[in-house]
C-alpha cells in the first residue's frame, strides 16, 4: 500500500501496523465514502474503500475492488462532470464534481466526489483518493427549489400574459367601437385616444396623446361648455352623461357632440383619471331637423287638397235635394266622417315627430276647465249615439295650460273609450280636484288591457296585439297625450284589469307657469 | 244689407280657390278669387273689397306679409282679414300679423261662412 509506506522509515514494524490499523478504523470511521485507486495500474482500479463507500454503495468490498469508479454510473454515461474528472485525472489535479451514481439496487444517488492525487517523492501520480458524500437530499431540495422557481416564473409568464391579452383586448374593443374616446389624467392631459377620435378630428396619436385636453390642435379643444363639463359639473355629478356641447372647429367646422364624462373613482394607479367618450351628433341632429321639415310640409300638402273635398262634401250637404235618399245622406256623413280622421291621422303624425325633436310647443292661458271638459264631451256625444258619455264633479277653477292640446287629450281619450268598446253603452267621465292639481278620469266598459300591456301602450308606434287586428290605428295617440300631459307637468296613467274596463287618469298643476 | 258685398279671396292652392268660389256661389256675396299673393294690395286698393280671407303659406309673398301691408296703409287698416291655414303655428303668426279672424285648414265650411256674416254685419 504506496500510501503508509512514507511512516516506514520513521517506525517500527510493529509500530507501522499499529498506525495502521488505526488509520484503517478512523476511515471506516468516516461517514464520507473514501476510496483509493492504483494509478500505475491500467484504467486506475480500485485498490481501498472503507465500509461508508460499501453502505453508500450497496456493493460488498469483494465486488468494489478491482473496478474503474466508473462502475458506479451504469449507463448514464453521458454527464459532463466525467469530462472534469478524466481532466483532472489525466493532469494530476484534484477537482470537485456532483455527479450521478447509481447503487447496487440501481437507485440514483448524488454523490459530491472529491478526488485528489498522491504524487511520489519523485514526481509520479501513483493514486487518487476519492472522497464522497452522499448529497441526494441536498439535490432533491435544490432541484425542488428549482422546480418551484420554474413553476413560479412560469405562472408569472402566464399572468404577464393572460393580463397583456386582456389588455389588448380591451385596447382592440376602444379602437374598434364607433365613438370617440379620450382617456385624461387629474389634469386633462390625454392619456390615450382611440382611432375613431383620431380619424373623427383628423389629428394625429402623436400630437393627441400626452397634450393637455385645452392645447390640443392649437387650442381648438379650448371650449367653454367643456371646461364648465370638467372642472364645474364632473367633480360633483360623477358620471355626466348627454351633455351636449356645440364647437366650430377651424379644420372640421361646426360639430355638435353629446358627450359622456366619467372621473375613476376605484382607489388605484387610475384613480382620478376621466374618462370622456363623444359622439358626434352634427349629422344625426341635421337629419332630424330635416326630417322634421318634410313631415312638416308633407302634412301641410296633404291637408289642402284635403280642405277641398272637405268643401265639397259639405257644398254637397247644402246642395242635396230634399227629396234625396237616405243611402245618399248616408254615403255624404261618412265621407265627411272619414276625412275628419283622414286629418286627424295628418295632424298625429305632424305632432310625433315634434314631440320626437322636441319641438312640441305650448302655449299656456287659463280657461275654465269644466267647460272645456263639457265642450269636448258634447262634441264627442254629437257623433256618437251609440254610447252614452256621463259627466261627474267638477273642479270649479281656471287651469293655466294649453287648451287646443288639453282638448287633443281628452279627445283621443274619449275616442278610444268609445272605439275599443263598441258594444258598451256607457263612458264615465269624472273632474276633480286633488291637492293643486285638477284631474280628469275616463272610465270605459271596454275589453281591459293586460298588465303586460299597460306598460308599452304609451309607447310610440305600440299595438296591443289583438287591438291590431280588430281596430285600425297607428298607435300614436297615447303616445302623443302622454307627451303632452308630461310637457304640462303632469301624469297620464291607466288603470285597468282584464275584462274589466279601463280607466285612464291625468292630471294637470293648476298653476303650470313654468 | 248683404248685398253687393264683396269677398276678396286668395290662396296659391287652385283646387281651394275653385272650391271657394264655388261654394260662395249660394251665398249673397260676390267673390273676387285671386291665386297669386303679389296682386292682393293692388286689388283691395282698387276694387275695395269689404272683407279678406288669405291663406297663409303662399310662395313669394306669404300671408302674413300681404296683411302687414294691408295693415300699413291707413285705409285699409280696420278691414276685417281672415287667415286660413293648415300650419299648427298658423294662428300665433295669424294675430301677430293683425287678422281679425283665424281658420285651420281643412275647415268647416259652416263656419268659415258663420265667420264671414259676423264680419260683414
Amino acid at each position: 500500500m504506496n500510501i503508509l509506506e512514507n511512516g516506514e522509515s520513521a517506525h517500527s514494524n510493529n509500530d507501522t501496523k499499529k498506525d495502521f490499523e488505526l488509520l484503517s478504523r478512523a476511515m471506516d470511521a468516516s461517514i464520507s465514502g473514501i476510496i483509493i485507486t492504483d494509478n500505475l495500474e491500467p484504467d486506475n482500479p480500485i485498490i481501498y474503500c472503507n465500509s461508508a463507500f460499501e453502505k453508500m454503495s450497496g456493493y460488498k468490498r469483494s465486488e468494489i475492488i478491482g473496478h474503474n469508479c466508473r462502475f458506479l454510473q451504469r449507463e448514464d454515461r453521458t454527464q459532463k462532470e466525467r469530462m472534469l474528472i478524466r481532466e483532472a485525472v489525466s493532469k494530476g489535479e484534484s477537482c470537485t464534481v456532483e455527479i450521478r451514481n447509481y447503487r447496487k439496487n440501481g437507485d440514483l444517488f448524488w454523490n459530491e466526489l472529491f478526488i485528489s492525487p498522491v504524487i511520489s517523492q519523485d514526481g509520479e501520480i501513483t493514486n487518487f483518493i476519492g472522497v464522497q458524500n452522499d448529497v441526494t437530499q441536498r439535490k432533491k431540495t435544490e432541484q425542488d427549489l428549482k422546480q418551484q422557481q420554474d413553476l413560479m416564473e412560469k405562472q408569472i409568464a402566464d399572468r404577464t400574459r393572460n393580463l397583456r391579452e386582456s389588455e389588448l383586448f380591451l385596447s382592440s374593443i376602444i379602437q374598434t367601437v364607433r365613438e370617440s374616446l379620450l382617456v385624461l389624467d387629474p389634469d386633462f392631459n390625454v392619456v390615450s385616444a382611440n382611432d375613431h377620435f383620431i380619424k373623427t378630428f383628423k389629428v394625429t396619436k402623436e400630437e393627441t396623446v400626452g397634450t393637455n385636453l385645452y392645447k390640443l390642435g392649437n387650442h381648438q379643444w379650448d371650449i367653454p361648455k367643456l371646461r364648465e363639463l370638467l372642472i364645474d359639473i364632473l367633480p360633483t355629478n360623477n358620471p355626466v352623461e348627454d351633455f351636449e356641447v356645440e364647437h366650430d372647429f377651424p379644420h372640421i367646422g361646426r360639430k355638435l357632440m353629446l358627450l359622456n364624462a366619467y372621473r375613476i373613482e376605484l382607489e388605484g394607479q387610475f384613480k382620478d383619471q376621466i374618462l370622456l367618450a363623444i359622439e358626434d351628433i352634427t349629422e344625426k341632429r341635421e337629419i332630424e331637423r330635416r326630417k322634421d321639415d318634410f313631415l312638416s310640409i308633407a302634412s301641410h300638402e296633404l291637408k289642402t287638397p284635403l280642405t277641398t273635398i272637405k268643401g265639397y262634401v259639405q257644398a254637397m250637404e247644402r246642395v242635396m235635394p230634399e227629396n234625396a235618399g237616405e243611402r245618399f245622406r248616408n254615403m255624404l256623413s261618412k265621407t265627411s266622417q272619414y276625412l275628419d280622421r283622414l286629418n286627424n291621422l295628418i295632424a298625429e303624425l305632424l305632432d310625433v315627430s315634434r314631440i320626437q325633436t322636441g319641438n312640441i310647443e305650448l302655449h299656456k292661458l287659463p280657461f275654465d276647465f269644466d267647460k272645456m271638459v263639457k265642450e269636448t264631451v258634447e262634441a264627442i256625444q254629437s257623433a256618437s249615439s251609440n254610447h252614452e258619455i256621463q259627466i261627474t264633479g267638477t273642479s270649479g277653477i281656471k287651469v293655466a295650460a294649453d287648451e287646443s292640446h288639453i282638448i287633443q287629450v281628452l279627445n283621443n281619450l274619449l275616442s278610444n273609450a268609445i272605439k275599443y268598446a263598441p258594444e258598451a253603452e256607457k263612458v264615465h267621465v269624472h273632474i276633480s280636484k286633488v291637492s293643486e292639481f285638477v284631474k280628469v278620469s275616463v272610465t270605459d266598459e271596454g275589453m281591459g288591457i293586460s298588465l303586460e300591456d299597460q306598460k308599452k301602450i304609451f309607447e310610440r308606434f305600440f299595438r296591443a296585439g289583438e287591438i291590431q287586428q280588430r281596430f285600425p290605428g297607428m298607435g300614436i295617440g297615447l303616445y302623443i297625450c302622454e307627451q303632452i300631459i308630461k310637457n304640462h307637468n303632469g301624469t297620464l296613467w291607466v288603470e285597468s284589469e282584464k275584462g274589466k274596463g279601463s280607466t285612464f287618469n291625468f292630471t294637470l298643476p293648476v298653476n303650470t307657469t313654468n | 244689407m248683404n248685398d253687393n258685398k264683396t269677398i276678396l279671396i286668395c290662396d296659391d292652392d287652385e283646387g281651394i280657390l275653385d272650391m271657394l268660389e264655388m261654394v260662395f256661389e249660394d251665398s249673397p256675396y260676390t267673390v273676387i278669387a285671386e291665386q297669386n299673393s303679389l296682386n292682393v294690395k293692388g286689388i283691395v286698393e282698387k276694387q275695395s273689397p269689404d272683407l279678406v280671407v288669405l291663406d297663409l303659406w303662399m310662395p313669394v309673398l306669404s300671408g302674413d306679409q300681404v296683411l302687414k301691408m294691408i295693415r300699413k296703409n291707413p285705409k285699409t287698416e280696420t278691414l276685417p282679414v281672415i287667415i286660413i291655414s293648415a300650419s299648427r303655428e298658423g294662428k300665433k303668426i295669424a294675430t301677430n300679423a293683425g287678422a281679425t279672424a283665424y281658420i285651420s285648414k281643412p275647415f268647416d265650411f259652416e263656419e268659415l261662412m258663420t265667420m264671414v256674416n259676423h264680419l260683414m254685419s
